[in-house]
C-alpha cells in the first residue's frame, strides 16, 4: 500500500530545497541536482525531524503526565500557558535554561558536567533505533532491538557517575540505588524480550512489527508483557520504583546537586526514556504501526497515518504507567528486591517457557486477539 | 523472609494482588469522575458565586440562591453610606485594631467638618465590631473578599472607596438597627453646667436640646437669676450613645450613668 511516510517528506523537502538552490545557482546545478546529494540531504533532515520531533514528544509526555496527574488529582493540571497549558513545559524548560548552572566546590568536573550530557545523549540515540513507522525499514539492523536495549541500559552508568562525582551523599546513595535497581530489573526485562524474540524469530523490531501483522503478542505473550511492563517501570524509575530519588529520604536522589539547564537534561533524558519505553512496548507487544482490520482503510491510507497510530498507542501506554504513578506509594527497598528476585524472574522464565511451548505446537493463531493489517 | 516478618507484624495485609488492584480501581474511578468535571474550579477566572455554580452551591448549602457560596453574613469590606452617616465616631471607637479613621469628608459646616470613618484593610481584622456599633446602619460589611494589591496603600479605603462598594449593591450583613440593651445614659451634673451649648452642637442626632432652667430659684427677698441658666437635656430614645457630648464638655458635667 502506498503510504506517505516520514522518509517521503524528508525526501521531498530535500529535494524541493536542492531544486530551488540549482535553480538560483544554476553554475553549482550539477552538484546540487546529484541523487546521492539528495539523499544524503534528506537523510540529515530525516535525523533533524526524528531528533526534533522526539524532543517535542517528551515535552508533550510531560504535559500529557501533568493533565492526567491532574484529573486523578480531582484538579485540572496546567492551564495557563497555551491552550490548556500546552505551553506550560516549553516556558518551565525556557526558565530552567536561564538558570545559573552551579556547581559544588569539590565537585568532579568531567563527571558533573558530562554525566547528564552523557545521559542525555545516550537516551536520545534510542530514537535513532527505534522504527515509528513502516518508513524505517530500509535502514534497519539486522539485531536493533537488542542494540536498542544495549543504548537503554548505559543509564545507570552514567547516573551512577554524575551521582558519585557531585560530591554529595545524597547523591550518591540516589546513584547506588539507582545502579542497583536498573541493573537488577535488566534481567527480567531481557527474558521477557527473549519470549518475544522466540515468538518472532528475529531480532530486527521491523520484523517483529510485520509477525505482528496478524496478530498483536500481547495475547500469547500477556505474561512477558506484564514481565517487561514492570521492568521497564522500574527502569524509567518512575513512582512505585522511584527509589533512587525519593524525596521523603534523599532530598532529589541523584540530581539533588543539579540546577538550571542540567537538571533539565535529566528531566528531559527521564522522559525520553520513558517515551523510549512506551515505544518499546508498543513495538514489542502492541502491533507498532499497524491496526487491526476491522477499522476501516482510511484510517491506514492517512499520510503519516503509521506514526500517528503509533503515538497514539504510546501515549496509551504512558497513560497507563501515569495511573499506576497516582495509584500506589512507593516500594520498600526490600520490596523492590523482593518483587525483581523472587516474582519478577520466575513469571519472565515462565513466560519464555510458555512462548516456546507455543511456537512448539504452533498454536499462535489461536491466541490471535487483535488481527491486524500492515500499515 | 521479609514477607513472613511483614505478615507476622501486619496478620491483615492485603495479597499483592489487592493492594495493587484495589488502589488502581480507585484511582480509575477518580479519574474518570474528574474527567467530566473537576472539583478545582480555575479560581481567578471562575468563581463559586458566578450564576453557572450557582444552583449546586444552593442546593449543597441549603441556603437561598442568590449569592452562591459566599453568604450574605460573610465579612468582607465594607460599605458606607457617607450620606446617612453622622460621625458619631463609634466604629472607630469599637475597632479592636485600631484600623479606623475617621477623615474628613465634603459635606459638611466648615465649623463642624463631617467626619467619615477611613478602613486599613492592612489591620483589619473583619470582626464586624463597626458595623454593629453603627448606630445608623451605615456602614456595613459586604461580601467583597478579593483585596489583594501590589501597593500597601491601596489597602487603605477611603469613605468614598466604601461609598463606591455601597452603590454597587453587593450582598450586605443584615444590617441590625435595634440597639443593644444599654442601661447606660447621659447624665449631668447640674451644677457644673455653664450652659455652653458645645454638647448640643456637636451631636450628632440633635437629641440634646438646651432648655431655659432658672439656676437656682431665688430666695424670698433676693432678686432673681439675671441669665437665663441653660441645661442640657438628652432625648434618650433618639441619643446613639456615641459620647460626643461628654467628650466636648469643658467643665466634665456630662457623665454615663443610669437613670435610677
Amino acid at each position: 500500500m502506498a503510504v506517505t511516510t516520514l522518509w517521503d517528506v524528508a525526501y521531498f523537502l530535500s529535494s524541493g530545497l536542492l531544486g530551488v538552490l540549482a535553480h538560483i545557482l544554476p553554475p553549482l546545478a550539477w552538484l546540487l541536482t546529484n541523487p546521492n546529494l539528495v539523499w544524503l540531504l534528506s537523510a540529515l533532515l530525516f535525523g533533524a525531524i526524528l531528533l526534533g520531533a522526539s524532543m517535542i514528544n517528551t515535552i508533550m509526555l510531560i504535559w500529557f503526565e501533568r493533565k492526567m496527574l491532574g484529573r486523578f488529582m480531582d484538579r485540572r493540571g496546567a492551564m495557563h500557558v497555551g491552550y490548556a497549558g500546552l505551553l506550560q513545559n516549553f516556558a518551565d524548560g525556557l526558565k530552567l535554561f536561564r538558570k545559573n548552572t552551579f556547581k559544588p566546590r569539590e565537585a568532579d568536573d568531567l563527571g558533573f558536567y558530562g554525566g547528564p550530557t552523557a545521559y542525555m545523549v545516550t537516551s536520545l540515540l534510542m530514537f535513532g533505533v527505534l522504527p515509528i513507522s513502516s518508513g524505517w525499514s530500509d535502514g534497519a539492523l539486522p539485531l536493533s532491538m537488542l542494540l536498542a536495549l544495549v543504548i537503554f541500559s548505559f543509564a545507570p552508568l552514567f547516573i551512577f557517575i554524575s551521582a558519585w562525582s557531585s560530591n554529595n551523599k545524597y547523591s550518591l546513595m540516589g546513584g547506588m540505588r539507582s545502579a542497583a535497581q536498573m541493573i537488577a530489573y535488566e534481567v527480567p526485562i531481557l527474558l521477557a524480550v527473549v519470549a518475544v524474540v522466540l515468538v518472532a524469530g528475529t531480532f530486527d523490531l521491523n520484523q517483529i512489527v510485520l509477525e505482528q501483522q496478524n496478530y498483536w503478542f500481547w495475547g500469547p505473550l500477556f505474561l512477558a508483557l506484564l514481565v517487561f511492563s514492570i521492568g521497564m517501570l522500574a527502569e524509567m524509575e518512575r513512582i512505585p520504583f522511584d527509589l533512587p530519588e525519593a524525596e521523603a529520604e534523599l532530598v532529589e536522589g541523584w540530581n539533588t546537586e543539579y540546577g538550571g539547564m542540567l537538571f533539565a537534561f535529566f528531566m528531559l533524558a527521564d522522559y525520553l526514556r520513558a517515551l523510549a519505553g512506551s515505544i518499546l512496548i508498543v513495538l514489542l507487544f502492541l502491533g507498532g504501526w499497524t491496526l487491526p482490520t476491522y477499522v476501516p482503510a482510511v484510517a491506514t491510507s492517512l499520510p503519516l497515518a503509521g506514526i500517528i497510530w503509533f503515538m497514539v498507542k504510546t501515549y496509551l501506554v504512558f497513560g497507563v504507567f501515569v495511573w499506576i504513578r497516582a495509584a500506589l506509594p512507593r516500594v520498600r527497598t526490600d520490596q523492590l528486591l523482593r518483587i525483581g528476585w523472587m516474582r519478577l524472574i520466575p513469571l519472565s522464565l515462565v513466560a519464555v517457557v510458555l512462548a516456546a511451548a507455543l511456537v512448539l505446537v504452533k498454536c499462535l493463531p489461536v491466541f490471535g486477539c487483535v488481527p491486524s493489517m500492515g500499515g | 523472609m521479609a514477607a513472613e516478618i511483614e505478615k507476622k507484624q501486619n496478620p491483615s495485609a492485603e495479597s499483592p494482588t489487592g493492594a495493587v488492584l484495589k488502589p488502581l480501581a480507585t484511582a480509575a474511578r477518580q479519574f474518570a469522575r474528574s474527567l467530566i468535571r473537576p472539583s478545582t474550579i480555575l479560581y481567578p477566572f471562575e468563581r463559586l458565586e458566578d450564576p453557572k455554580f450557582r444552583s449546586e452551591v444552593a442546593v449543597e448549602s441549603g441556603r437561598p440562591i442568590g449569592v452562591g457560596e459566599v453568604w450574605d453574613n460573610y465579612r468582607g469590606v465594607h460599605a458606607l453610606n457617607v450620606n446617612t452617616c453622622i460621625s458619631c465616631n463609634l466604629c472607630a471607637f469599637s475597632c479592636p485594631d485600631l484600623c479606623i479613621e475617621m477623615v474628613t469628608v465634603p459635606g459638611g459646616d466648615p465649623k463642624h467638618p463631617k467626619k467619615c470613618p477611613q478602613i486599613d484593610y492592612g489591620k483589619c481584622s473583619y470582626c464586624g465590631f463597626c458595623s454593629d456599633a453603627c448606630p445608623e446602619g451605615c456602614l456595613t460589611m459586604t461580601t467583597k473578599y478579593e483585596l489583594s494589591t501590589p501597593n500597601r496603600k491601596d489597602m487603605v479605603y477611603s469613605p468614598q472607596k466604601m461609598f463606591e462598594q455601597f452603590q454597587r449593591k453587593l450582598p450586605m450583613n443584615p444590617i441590625r438597627l435595634e440597639r443593644p440593651a444599654n442601661e447606660d445614659a447621659i447624665l449631668l451634673d447640674a451644677p457644673l453646667c455653664i450652659g455652653c451649648n458645645a454638647c448640643a452642637r456637636d451631636c450628632p442626632t440633635n437629641c440634646i436640646t438646651m432648655l431655659d432652667i432658672p439656676k437656682e430659684a431665688p430666695k424670698p427677698g433676693e432678686k432673681a437669676a439675671k441669665r437665663i441658666w441653660k441645661e442640657p437635656v438628652v432625648n434618650d430614645s433618639d441619643c446613639v450613645r456615641c459620647g460626643t457630648c461628654i467628650s466636648v464638655c469643658p467643665k466634665e458635667c456630662l457623665f454615663w450613668g443610669t437613670h435610677s
